[in-house]
């Protein structure tokens, strides 16, 4: 009887002695819509489909405005380094929209 | 866990999707807010729509790069949890399960373990530090000349209490690390979505890893570490940038040779010698502990005084991976003590700063906060210009119109 008793009183301070448990629950969470958007012009549809599928255009549209020489580095990144699937082809007309869409400034007006 | 590799077909049907849907950027149902950024583009979309948040300026939605707005930093030294910056380079799982989660540890170990979250929050004693976690890009949108990269305002940073074991202790359940080894890796659940890609994982020189400091980390100010901030766990290295900060923490390895990975020996770095924008091939190193910065959080550029009364202008500071020695306000050719709140939280948080001026007689222009460290290194007064925009610690100026 006594031992009975006093053996789930060890473990309580072995227990104590301890750092107290963590109670880790299981994790979600639901981003908003990404709204994928990106002001017309010719070459829109190119950078949607090649561009736009790790990370949504503003990482595009936010950057400043750059010569064409480093957009077309910048592409050059994406393909080589990220393994961005965009062929040659489609590589120049994604530099000529961006290039195009930074000399008008009215992309800059909250839409 | 993770979404798996896409394939050129799946990319494209990804984009296509979206693509699809294209509601206006209204649609997140926030406001509009200027980040000042020097020739634009400045307008950036506000919204509280991220679970866990308050309004945050996005940067990016996918991978998520949310800022907080200075007015975040008005009051108190810690920043709240749904005020807290968000940086994923690739987009991170939507969904964890605790029981199924593991931390692989292994390389130069005595015996590779994998560890489930209960062996590691039983790993060794519980601590908790306040420290501030800053993106190495902090403030890189205000660089003239300006550079590509995250165009953050000075919003990517944030304090916070980190709740965790040590890493050290993680490392002693794989039996200790061999003797020869010289750094420390760590990898998380974000992967990138293309094969051959760089994943992000980054590494500590081995004495670093291994210092009282640098945390395994499970809570953030005494709740668990949202999805957004890396659940179920995220390294914590008080005082350096947090790009090694790294979130969904699930492998350790112990490296017996220098760390040639991209996010290391690639980016995240800077110059060792002044340079300009013409300047090629010089060398660099890795961006590691943060410098002293300081903000005036009580008025903003272009708020108007009162002539002719005193004024109380009030601020943040920081030293970095030093303690905070002295903030000062300075003007054109003068500059003024600041008086210093408490230091309630240890060297590596916020600390509060005051100061008074007897009487307005005009204008105050460009007047900042300056503040030095515990190891004398100060703000300076010219920006450090670096191609990446790393490190920003100039004194941040503005003018205030006196009436
Ligand atoms: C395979 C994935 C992938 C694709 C496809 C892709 N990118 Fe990127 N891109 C990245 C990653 C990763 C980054 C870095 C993200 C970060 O730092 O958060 C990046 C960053 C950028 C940046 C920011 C500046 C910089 O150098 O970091 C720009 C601009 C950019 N991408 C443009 C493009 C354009 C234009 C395309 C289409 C030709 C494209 N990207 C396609 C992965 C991709």
């Amino acid at each position: 009887m006594r031992a009975a008793l006093l053996l789930p009183l060890t473990l309580l301070i072995a227990a104590c002695d301890r750092a107290p448990t963590v109670n880790f629950q299981d994790a979600s969470i639901t981003p908003p819509d990404d709204p994928n958007e990106l002001p017309d012009g010719p070459g829109r549809d190119v950078v949607l489909e090649n561009c736009t599928a790790c990370h949504s255009p503003s990482t595009m549209l936010q950057q400043p405005k750059v010569s064409r020489e480093k957009w077309e580095s910048i592409i050059g990144k994406m393909r080589k380094l990220y393994k961005a699937p965009v062929d040659d082809a489609a590589a120049a007309q994604v530099v000529d929209y961006m290039v195009a869409i930074q000399s008008d400034v009215s992309h800059e007006a909250p839409r | 866990m993770t979404e798996g590799r896409l394939t050129r077909r799946a990319l494209i049907a990804g984009a296509g999707t979206t693509a699809l849907a294209a509601p206006a950027l209204a649609k997140l149902g926030g406001g509009m807010i200027d980040l000042a950024l020097p020739g634009g583009p400045s307008l950036r979309p506000t919204t509280p729509d991220f679970p866990g948040k308050r309004e945050m300026i996005v940067q990016r939605i996918r991978p998520p790069l949310l800022e907080a707005p200075m007015e975040a930093f008005r009051e108190g030294v810690i920043t709240p949890n749904d005020r807290h910056f968000v940086r994923w380079n690739w987009a991170m799982p939507t969904e964890v399960k605790a029981g199924e989660h593991r931390v692989a540890v292994g390389g130069a170990v005595k015996k590779a373990v994998s560890l489930t979250l209960d062996e590691i929050a039983a790993a060794g004693e519980h601590v908790s530090i306040v420290a501030v976690n800053q993106c190495a890009g902090n403030g890189r949108g205000l660089s003239t000349p300006r550079v590509t990269g995250t165009q953050w305002g000075n919003g990517a940073m944030a304090c916070a209490k980190w709740t965790g074991v040590r890493l050290r202790d993680v490392l002693a359940k794989a039996g200790g690390i061999s003797p020869r080894a010289k750094r420390v890796r760590f990898a998380g659940l974000d992967v990138p979505l293309t094969d051959g890609a760089p994943q992000f994982i980054k590494s500590l020189p081995t004495q670093m890893a291994q210092s009282n400091d640098v945390l395994v980390a499970w809570a953030m100010n005494d709740e668990p570490l949202s999805i957004l901030h890396g659940f179920p766990l995220r390294i914590v290295v008080p005082g350096w940038f947090s790009t090694y900060w790294v979130k969904m923490l699930s492998t350790i390895e112990v490296l017996e040779h220098e760390d040639e990975s991209h996010y290391m020996a690639d980016t995240y770095r800077w110059p060792k010698v002044p340079v300009t924008p013409e300047s090629k091939d010089f060398p660099t190193a890795p961006i590691t502990a943060m410098p002293p910065r300081s903000f005036i959080t009580s008025h903003a550029d272009g708020d108007t005084v009162t002539k002719g009364t005193p004024l109380t202008l009030e601020g943040l500071a920081f030293g970095g991976d030093k303690g905070l020695a002295k903030v000062e306000l300075v003007g054109d050719g003068w500059s003024v003590p600041c008086e210093l709140g408490p230091d309630e939280h240890g060297p590596y948080a916020f600390r509060r700063w005051s100061v008074t001026l007897p009487n307005v007689s005009g204008n105050l222009t460009g007047i900042g906060a300056k503040s030095t460290n515990a190891n004398g290194l100060s703000q300076p007064d010219a920006l450090v210009w670096n191609p990446s925009g790393y490190a920003r610690n100039v004194i941040e100026r503005i003018t205030l119109v006196a009436q």
